[in-house]
């Protein structure tokens, strides 16, 4: 099962910011969209994850048309990671990840609540945070906040054979190393039980560490669009990014270093 | 201190204190051309007969009718120099809330006359507020004549009656308004206050002092036996037996008798000939009341 | 199902917080009942052995005074505090949407041209409730044309909106202000400072039910408010139908606004304050803050007129006075006293 995107086009202000994209983000799959600043990545994300819809083209959920789903089922379905607002109200971490947490109205499920959100403070490292109130923590802490909501409104049981897919726009700025690596951990983990990943990413080499797929945009082109070891090389990438790149690729590993 | 030193001293303070307020009733240099800021000043002047010496009046004229046909200097308590001095008035007589108070002194500083009548709630103010304009504008003589011949009859009715009704310790409750939620009603010190002792009957409210607005509760407390009210506080009941069903008045001895009376505002609170008429008319009335 | 989903968001110490306002507003409104101008014990007429005058001052008069201070209260606290949430913006009161100008500047008309319009009315005691309502009514309709049904443009359009509207309203209360004669000025002064004063049932029972229902309409979406606060794209991630949740808050915050402000007149603070009171003793949850604004908000108002009617008996203190008055330097040492913690 997965999301796919089909001939997506997006014009604004008659400029045209995408051009006939076509992507698959299958479940269990990581799939990174890469590319420079201005080549349409948001806006793609916008429009897969149901938020912008005056777009061309069509995005099928497990063959079902999005615009056919309701804003509920939408968010059973799918978890951002965006870019967050400032909070005003002196909410405490707890209540900020709580937030995350769909009713379903299901006795059964409200009874999972506690070990969910145990599970996924425990995940993201900060358990130690949860009574502090929000706006007193870091940038970092509060990013690692809003991830560990994103995986809450993900939370199935073990059992469940629900779809669900999670789409990041950069999630590890103002992370720091340590927490960059420990994030795309969770995530992989995440793939490997079954969550269809979606991401864009600004590090290369994270992006290629951790990707099952790539997809390369740039002015609203998918420049190219595969696995990492097929489809990456230097021409491709110096093109893209304007910048000379030299790849190296060692025993399943792809790094890159800038000449 | 000498004698001389002193008296030099209490003109110095005088002087200082007192830049606006003449209270004097001295003829006026040139009374011609009189430009009135008070409505029972322009009254006045009419009842002497000296209406031809009118230029200009303010937004509180309106007795009688033709007062309408003369230039309007608009709100006495918020004067405009220009406009009152581009009329070429002669002499400027108000009463004590002509203002604002720069704007007074501006007028004085040109060489105009200004007097400023000082106004006491009752009938003998009245007398002396008209005997103080027939010496303003030097027609002491037949100003005497005409209060003897027209108001000091009505006052010493007016005075008798009163008396008599003062034994019967009747309450009469005045309110400005009713807009608000409680009524504006008028306390210690207030013209309305003044008019009500005038009558004979005691205020109902002179436990504090001005215009407040007064809780039903309070008004109940009270029960004033009659109710004034100025027929613009009195406009959004289509007939008085409306204001009778009113939830601030409902359960008085007024509004269950039907004794809320509505009349023109100045005739009631101007202080100006026509308020010695009207109290006296209203005690007769009273008077009527009670007896039944 | 309702009350289920709510109460779980609230905390031991906001449950409880909750379950003594409601004790401290049952107690306020007893002794309410109890004073008053007219002194008389009121045991007597619960045990219905009064004078007629007696049980009708209470009945007719004191009664229906102070319901209407606890549901002007209340409204005026819980849609401050709906107001600052979706606005997200602390400092956002009722006013803000230009509801209570709309309903100040239809009332004002009626206080400078009432005379004009005697012939037409019958109903007198309803003409300036009832235009204050129109007053109020335009402008919801205004916020609601111009931001094409809540649609795209977002709170901060409805904010300028708002302030719009407050700069129209005051301009058309200034030129009522320099037209009107003494008395209607001295009428326009105590109106915007507020009163209970002259409440009937007749009045009261339409403004109560708007009221409460109002407040019945906005029960539902407490917890949707709380998601709100991480952003508007992201409560619409999260399943949040933020279109309705503006509609649902403009109109029950403007009905029940613009029902309070045209019986009692313009009263400040409370809407700004009341939620800010619960927000430093317990928690910003919405739940909590917009349930908790209802109860001490009626406490606070019920108080405040109780002072108004006895402080220089037989006159009366506009309650707006007293409200700003009691109120600012108990919350500036509020403030004080938290952060010092």
């Amino acid at each position: 099962m997965s999301i796919n995107s089909k001939n997506i086009s997006l014009f604004y202000n008659e400029k045209e910011i995408l051009n006939d994209i076509s992507i698959e983000i299958r479940e269990g799959k990581i799939t990174t969209l890469l590319g420079p600043n201005g080549a349409g990545k948001s806006s793609f994300l916008n429009i897969i994850s149901g938020d912008l819809d005056f777009y061309k083209g069509h995005v099928y959920y497990n063959q079902r048309n999005l615009a056919e789903i309701n804003i509920q089922e939408k968010a059973f379905l799918r978890s951002v990671m965006a870019q967050s607002q400032p909070i005003v109200f002196d909410f405490s971490v707890y209540e900020i990840v709580e937030m995350g947490w769909l009713e379903k109205g299901d006795i059964k499920y409200s009874n999972n609540f506690k070990t969910a959100l145990q599970e996924v403070l425990t995940e993201c490292d900060i358990d130690y945070l949860k009574d502090r109130k929000f706006n007193t923590l870091s940038g970092g802490e509060q990013r690692r906040v809003h991830f560990a909501r994103s995986l809450l409104q993900l939370w199935r049981e073990s059992n469940s054979l629900d779809p669900c897919y999670l789409m990041l726009d950069e999630p590890t700025s103002n992370l720091d190393l340590f927490h960059q690596i420990k994030m795309m951990n969770t995530i992989k983990k995440l793939s490997t039980e079954g969550v269809g990943i979606f991401m864009i990413l600004h590090d290369l080499n994270l992006a290629f560490k951790y990707s099952d797929y790539i997809a390369i945009l740039k002015n609203g082109k998918i420049v190219t669009f595969g696995d990492p070891m097929s489809i990456i090389n230097d021409d491709i990438l110096s093109n893209t990014f304007d910048v000379k790149i030299q790849v190296n690729k060692k025993d399943d590993n792809i790094f890159i270093n800038y000449v | 201190m000498t004698k001389n030193f002193r008296l030099i001293l209490i003109l110095f303070f005088l002087i200082l204190l007192n830049p606006i307020y003449v209270n004097s009733c001295d003829r006026a240099y040139n009374p011609s051309k009189i430009t009135v800021a008070g409505g029972s000043i322009t009254e006045i002047l009419y009842f002497l007969e000296e209406q031809s010496k009118i230029i200009a009046v303010d937004l509180t004229s309106n007795f009688p009718e033709e007062t309408k046909k003369f230039p309007s200097i608009g709100y006495v308590r918020n004067l405009s120099a220009e406009g009152v001095l581009s009329l070429k008035p002669t002499l400027v007589i108000g009463e004590d809330d002509m203002g604002p108070p720069d704007v007074v002194n501006q007028i004085k500083k040109t060489g105009i006359d200004i007097i400023i009548l000082k106004e006491e709630h009752s009938s003998e103010g009245i007398i002396d507020k008209i005997k103080c304009v027939g010496e303003i504008i030097g027609e002491e003589e037949k100003t005497i004549d005409i209060i003897n011949s027209k108001i000091m009859p009505i006052k010493i009715e007016l005075d008798n009656l009163s008396k008599n009704l003062k034994n019967q310790n009747i309450k009469v409750m005045f309110i400005l308004t009713m807009d608000s939620g409680s009524p504006i009603v008028g306390g210690k010190n207030t013209s309305a206050d003044g008019f009500i002792k005038m009558i004979g009957a005691k205020n109902a409210f002179d436990s504090f002092e001005g215009w407040k607005p007064v809780g039903t509760e309070s008004i109940i407390d009270a029960a004033p036996d009659i109710i004034l009210i100025s027929n613009r506080g009195a406009h959004s009941y289509k007939n008085l037996e409306n204001m009778h069903n009113h939830p601030t008045v409902k359960y008085t001895p007024a509004a269950i008798n039907r004794n809320i009376i509505a009349l023109d505002g100045m005739q009631m609170l101007g202080f100006g000939p026509r308020t010695i008429e009207t109290a006296l008319d209203l005690s007769k009335k009273i008077q009527m009341i009670e007896t039944n | 199902m309702l009350s289920i989903i709510n109460l779980k968001f609230l905390n031991s110490a906001q449950s409880f917080i909750l379950f003594f306002l409601l004790i401290l507003l049952l107690l306020v409104l007893i002794i309410s009942f109890s004073l008053g101008s007219y002194s008389f014990p009121v045991l007597s007429i619960l045990m219905g052995n009064t004078s007629a005058i007696e049980a009708t001052i209470f009945t007719e008069i004191r009664v229906p005074r102070v319901i209407l201070a606890a549901i002007v209260g209340a409204s005026l606290s819980v849609s401050g505090a709906c107001l600052q949430g979706l606005f997200r913006n602390p400092l956002a009161d009722p006013g803000l949407i230009g509801v209570s100008a709309g309903a100040a500047l239809g009332a004002s008309t009626i206080i400078v041209f009432g005379s004009s319009l005697t012939s037409a009315f019958i109903f007198s005691t309803f003409l300036l409730p009832l235009s204050a309502c129109l007053g109020s009514g335009l402008v919801i309709l205004m916020l609601f044309l111009l931001t094409r049904g809540f649609g795209h443009q977002g709170v901060t359009y409805m904010l300028l909106v708002g302030i719009a509207v407050n700069a129209i309203a005051s301009v058309g209360i200034g030129i009522l202000t320099f037209i009107s004669s003494d008395s209607e000025l001295r009428s326009l002064t105590f109106w915007t400072m507020g009163s209970f004063g002259g409440i009937t049932w007749s009045l009261l029972i339409p403004a109560l039910i708007i009221i409460f229902i109002s407040f019945l309409f906005l029960l539902p979406i407490l917890r949707n408010l709380d998601i709100l606060q991480l952003g508007e794209s992201e409560a619409k991630r999260l399943g949040v139908n933020v279109k309705s949740l503006k509609y649902r808050i403009i109109f029950a915050s403007a009905a029940s606004v613009g029902a309070s402000v045209s019986l009692s007149g313009m009263i400040g603070f409370v809407g700004l304050v009341v939620p800010h009171l619960l927000r430093l003793l317990s928690g910003v949850n919405h739940t909590y803050v917009v349930i908790g604004s209802a109860l001490l908000g009626s406490s606070l108002m019920v108080f405040a007129d109780l002072l108004s009617r006895l402080l220089i008996q037989p006159a009366e203190l506009p309650v707006g006075l007293i409200t700003s008055a009691i109120g600012s330097p108990f919350f500036l040492w509020l403030i004080f006293r938290i952060n010092k913690i």
